[in-house]
């Protein structure tokens, strides 16, 4: 902790750690009751073996190599590998869930092209699924099989890799299928870990991490991956798709190492509580977890509190919930709430909060509750500005909302080949994030986001891109589509709803219009809609320019008006300028009303 | 013990019910996500429940050919075919 930092290169922080062979990464399979355990030595044998495989494949330092791994033990090697070389990992997610994805056929595809490259590692399998990928990506010169490198016995020739130099992409789920990559450098990484290990969870050699976040998306892999390499800690790995299929994994693999740090989404949590069984977990102890992590999606304390009271009977204590505030262009952290204090909230005028874009404490029932998230880093700042302060010139004051700008060390140089992309995601220096939020001592406190993401399940997607594959569906009125997440009527997760104008007559047809749509949205994006809402012509609002509205759509869904509207659309300018002014933080709104169930 | 085609697509169907959503009806033509609306997390506990019935694992990457509830009841007497647990 009081040691003085100095920043390292993941190269030489995986050589530093590969004096200890008590410390290490334990990988769980479902399929036998053995865990391989990688010491850190043996950590710097294995990257090293599949360093010298991807040299022998002909890359070089700053060459791209894609990976698509599902095998944690796999993309770990692999990765830390590439790096080793100098060459810049790319990691994809593997294709999951039911049904062919033409839509991640065709993401995978943009992000091998856009990252230039040269080589693609997966499985045999996934191989054959993406089919002829290689004829659509001209950069692309092979597609290899992890198998085939893990046989391999080439030494890893020594190159230099200095601090600026990019240690991998990230790339993020963009608007209209367009993933934009986050180019990060071993001196953005070094920061982000420092300011995470040290200065945030306080990490010392005696923590042990379990993790079952997907190593493709940056929570698990600098959370868990890079993390500890700087620090020497041993972690548990379990794979992503056996915590979502049986959740008591996570918490009986918790007890069984005596795990103290393990970071999950909200859905995470609330998951648990609703799928393990009192029984399955009634022995076990889960006193020495003092890190709960919670972030990637917006923090619902009622969740984190109904999994507080589920686990504390076996030992779970409230006060390790840790309340974190991070994206990809920032690294990973941006803020986290101070250790050992459980979920803090900022109680606030809700009313207030929407209309006057104001925070008001307010200390009654009717309060909606803010999660605290809070301060920046040293080093880093955050600051709130109006979204179209260009040049981040006015930051506003204390319990002002607007959008939240970072700046620091943590943050990404850029968008991986995409210039304009990159300006536009700057204003002044600051980076701007579009979230939604308010300073209160420094505190961080997020209350929605201005770009209108559906975040389902940790995953991010764009209602764009709904709309449009929705729109391709024979019978749906084009441009007269509207998706959009909701809270309601449940609480545990974002519900996932498209509403849209057709002329199919309504019964039967419009019944099958309904599959429909929900088939090939599935297809192509691999996100499961709850609700579809057909409905007459006419009847989607509009602004009077004939924008659809998306906020009013939702708050007319949510008060189960969506279905009385008559077929002829209303435009009313008084109520269009309030849409204009509220559409803004439509989502926002629906963030924290969304949480209220009415009282009258 | 044994499975016949008939118990497995009723158990099938037995663990697919609390899984309809909107109250949508079960059949065996039912399609999970358009019809039923299982998403991406209801699948995984459907494929848990699975294993627990019929004491089997069901690989991750086996379930991209599944759609329908007869396809699911197919792979699974499949399965229990080809390991002598399902009756002809």
């Amino acid at each position: 902790m009081s040691r003085i930092y100095v920043p390292r290169t993941v190269v030489q922080a995986i050589e530093d750690a590969a004096k200890s062979t008590a410390t290490g990464y334990r990988f769980v399979d479902e399929n036998s009751e053995a865990e391989p355990f990688f010491s850190h030595a043996g950590i710097e044998r294995a990257s090293a073996r599949f360093g010298g495989a991807l040299q022998a494949l002909g890359l070089e330092k700053g060459d791209r190599v894609a990976l698509i791994l599902p095998d944690n033990a796999d993309f770990v090697f692999a990765f830390l590998g590439a790096v080793r070389a100098g060459i810049v990992p790319v990691p994809i997610y593997p294709p999951t869930g039911l049904g062919k994805l033409s839509g991640y056929l065709e993401n995978t595809l943009h992000i091998v092209d856009k990252s230039g490259a040269k080589v693609l590692v997966t499985t045999g399998e996934i191989r054959r699924l993406l089919g002829t990928v290689q004829a659509s990506a001209p950069g692309l010169r092979k597609v290899a099989d992890v198998d085939e490198l893990k046989a391999q016995r080439e030494e890893l020739r020594p190159v230099k890799v200095a601090l600026h130099d990019t240690c991998f992409l990230q790339f993020t789920s963009g608007s209209t299928s367009r993933p934009k990559g986050v180019t990060l450098t071993h001196e953005n990484l070094a920061a982000n870990i420092h300011a995470i290990m040290d200065l945030g969870l306080g990490v010392t050699p005696a923590d042990h991490g379990v993790s079952w976040l997907p190593l493709y998306h940056d929570m698990g892999l600098i959370g868990f991956v890079l993390a500890p390499l700087y620090h020497v800690n041993s972690i548990t790995f379990l794979p992503p798709l056996l915590f979502l299929k049986r959740p008591a994994k996570w918490i009986e693999t918790m007890a069984r190492h005596r795990g103290t740090i393990s970071f999950g989404p909200n859905f995470a949590y609330a998951l648990c509580v609703k799928r393990i069984k009192d029984a399955e977990v009634s022995h076990l102890d889960l006193s020495s977890w003092r890190v709960a992590g919670c972030g990637a999606e917006p923090i619902r304390a009622d969740n984190l509190r109904a999994f507080a009271d589920k686990f504390e009977r076996i030992g779970f204590n409230h006060r390790a919930f840790v309340s974190c505030y991070g994206m990809a262009e920032a690294t990973l952290a941006v803020s986290f709430s101070p250790l050992g204090q459980g979920v803090l909230v900022d109680k606030v005028d809700a009313q207030k909060l929407w209309s006057e874009q104001h925070a008001e404490p307010r200390e009654d029932d009717d309060a909606a509750q803010i999660v605290s998230c809070g301060r920046a880093f040293p080093d880093h700042d955050i600051a709130v500005f109006s979204p179209d302060d260009a040049k981040s010139e006015h930051p506003l004051p204390e319990r002002s909302v607007g959008e939240l700008r970072l700046r620091g060390p943590s943050l990404m140089t850029g968008y991986y080949g995409e210039p304009e992309l990159t300006q536009q995601a700057f204003a002044g220096g600051w980076l701007k994030t579009g979230d939604l939020g308010y300073l209160a001592g420094g505190d961080v406190h997020i209350c929605g986001r201005s770009k209108e993401v559906i975040i389902v399940n940790g995953r991010n997607y764009y209602p764009q891109d709904l709309e449009w594959e929705a729109s391709r569906v024979e019978g749906v009125r084009k441009g007269n589509v509207i998706a959009f997440g909701t809270m309601k009527p449940t609480m545990d997760r974002e519900r996932v709803v498209i509403a849209l104008e057709t002329a199919v007559p309504a019964g039967e047809l419009r019944e099958k219009l309904k599959g429909e749509v929900r088939r090939v949205v599935q297809q192509a994006i691999g996100l499961t809609v709850d609700d579809v809402i057909p409905l007459d012509v006419g009847v989607l609002p509009k602004t009077s320019s004939g924008k659809l509205q998306r906020a009013k759509t939702r708050e007319l869904y949510e008060t189960n008006e969506l279905y009385a509207r008559g077929s002829a659309r209303k435009v009313d300018t008084v109520e269009t300028v309030k849409e204009v002014v509220k559409s803004q933080i439509g989502y926002f709104k629906h963030a924290l009303l969304g949480g209220l169930e009415k009282k009258d | 013990m044994t499975w016949t085609r008939d118990s497995v697509r009723d158990a099938v169907m037995e663990i697919l019910r609390p899984h309809a959503q909107n109250g949508a009806e079960l059949s065996e033509t039912s399609h999970l996500v358009a019809d039923l609306g299982v998403d991406s997390l209801g699948v995984m506990e459907v494929v848990a429940d699975l294993e627990d019935k019929f004491g089997m694992r069901i690989p991750d990457d086996s379930l991209r050919d599944v759609e329908t509830v007869a396809d699911v009841a197919r792979a699974i007497a499949t399965r229990l075919e080809s390991e002598g647990r399902l009756e002809k």
